[in-house]
């Protein structure tokens, strides 16, 4: 868009924030009765909410089943009314069904999916207002929902987007910046381990500049991590309570 | 040595005759009460409207997003409204991914009927040249939690999402034959009638309970869903088949449609009102 500055000189975004900053994140678990876990994020004005049913048995056909390890179902849907234009296929379509892959690569990294042979997880992840950084929402909020669901995982999944421009990398990209058509960095960090579960990349970027890129977002889902953990254990200690522990 | 868990389990049906014997159910409440019911208006920016509505544990979001179209033929100063009910896996482990099932479109064609019998918006007042453009407002309800009572839950969250709704004002260019879109003037959209819903379900064909949860609809051996607005008029009578009603159950449930008629009502103005002016 001519005179849309993603950065300005004095190093300010075009929603005020600095080139390594994150949106205001709010994250609250077990929000849904029906679902064995459940967890909705807001990621500036990035709405996602995940919900985890299993382990349990496979549904459909028996002979997808593993003997060693679990299935992992990830299915991943946009609200027609999240975007701006509506979405005429909120699911099916294919950048539904990439995303989902995408979400069921991630979390096979991360769940311990030894511990339930034979059986399956479904890993719902739904959109309800994009403003960029989708992925890194959905994740989130799986991350958050597997936990509530009780499924044991190696670590935290915890993702942001990155993005290059004048020379500056920007960490989590809103859709104004995601939508000028500079490089785009998704990735998806185990925090403990420093262990990368998934990048993406899109659009060209000089190998020179990967590195800086790719510390953005790292430093960005480490203090991902951070809010996560703290809403971890808030819940954890309210549900104590409320057990009377 | 009674173990409620284990009696659940096994018989179900037997748990909630002991409960009916008493004239309550196992939430607490009695045959007439309705579940907490919560409203948040105005919560997506990306949709032109929405509502999320909490009945109980159910819960549904609306989206509406308005978009050009032409006006069909045989009716030029009309637009349209296109409701569309999504019930997704995610919502309860009943429903798989897919195409919508049997439910989410008997749910669809209901909130369908509701609009077009209740005139809760005049479709002229959708139209913006006749014959050449109108409004077509997409009403895309998607259940995030599933307990039973999806219909009361879907038409109220229509409800109060069409009351957020803001239209920009279009003019049509003379010259040009485009339409010019302001989008700082924007206005409500006339809502002429409140349609409020009030499901019922039968239980051993004698006894009435409003609100079904999920395990009580499940056990029901009928349903009946009510829809009225605020003049006591009925726009609707939804009964699916199952057990019969005589004439006074049925007017029994008229009146008690009524009654929470008039408590939606006064909890869609409290929202209303309590929302910053614009």
């Amino acid at each position: 868009m001519a005179g849309l500055e993603l950065l300005s000189d004095q190093g300010y975004r075009v929603d005020g924030r600095r080139a390594g900053e994150l949106r205001k994140i709010q994250a609250r678990m077990g929000v849904f009765a029906q679902a064995d876990g459940s967890a909705y994020i807001e990621q500036g004005n990035t709405k996602a909410l995940a919900v985890v049913y299993g382990p349990h048995e496979i549904r459909g056909s028996r002979s997808r089943a593993l003997p060693d390890r679990a299935l992992v179902n990830c299915q991943y849907s946009s609200a027609t009314f999240s975007t701006g234009e509506r979405k005429r296929r909120p699911h099916g379509d294919r950048k539904s069904c990439e995303m989902g892959l995408q979400l069921r690569q991630t979390f096979e990294a991360a769940i311990l999916t030894q511990l339930h042979p034979r059986s399956q997880i479904d890993i719902y992840v739904q959109v309800l207002q994009a403003d960029g950084g989708t992925y890194a929402a959905c994740v989130n909020a799986a991350t958050l929902a597997v936990l509530d669901a009780g499924i044991p995982m190696r670590d935290f999944v915890c993702a942001c987007s990155a993005g290059f421009v004048d020379g500056t990398a920007l960490a989590d990209l809103s859709h104004v910046e995601e939508a000028a058509g500079g490089p785009q960095l998704a990735l998806a960090l185990l925090p403990a381990s420093g262990q990368i579960a998934l990048l993406e990349m899109d659009a060209r970027l000089h190998e020179d500049h990967l590195e800086c890129v790719l510390e953005a977002a790292a430093q960005a889902a480490r203090d991902v991590h951070t809010l996560l953990d703290r809403v971890v254990r808030q819940h954890v200690h309210e549900a104590s309570i409320l057990l009377g522990d | 040595m009674y173990k409620p868990r284990i009696h659940v389990t096994v018989e179900p049906l037997e748990y909630y005759r002991r409960f009916l014997k008493e004239n309550c159910r196992p939430d607490g409440r009695e045959l007439g009460e309705f579940r907490t019911t919560t409203v948040n208006i105005g919560s997506i920016s990306t949709a032109d409207g929405s509502a999320l509505v909490k009945l109980g544990n159910t819960t549904v979001i609306c989206g509406v997003k308005a978009e050009f179209a032409v006006p069909p033929k045989d009716a030029p100063d009309k637009g349209y409204v296109v409701p569309n009910v999504d019930l997704p896996p995610l919502c309860s482990s009943r429903f798989r991914s897919g195409p919508p099932g049997e439910e989410a479109q008997v749910a669809s064609q209901f909130i369908a009927d509701v609009i077009e019998n209740s005139q809760i918006i005049q479709k002229e007042d959708l139209c913006i040249s006749s014959g050449k453009l109108a409004w077509v407002l997409y009403c895309d309800l998607i259940c995030l939690d599933y307990d039973g009572n999806i219909l009361d839950a879907c038409t109220f969250a229509l409800l109060a999402a069409l009351k957020n709704v803001q239209l920009p004002e279009v003019c049509i260019n003379e010259e040009t034959a485009l339409a010019e879109v302001n989008l700082k003037k924007k206005s409500y959209l006339n809502i002429r009638t409140h349609p409020v819903a009030t499901s019922f379900a039968v239980f051993d064909d004698t006894l009435l309970m409003v609100d079904p949860t999920g395990e009580e609809e499940h056990l029901a051996t009928g349903a009946l869903t009510v829809v009225m607005d605020e003049e006591g008029r009925l726009c609707c009578l939804h009964k699916p088949g199952g057990s019969g009603l005589t004439g006074a159950k049925l007017q029994d449930c008229m009146s008690r449609a009524v009654t929470r008629h008039k408590e939606v009502k006064k909890l869609m103005d409290e929202v209303i009102k309590s929302m910053k002016p614009k």
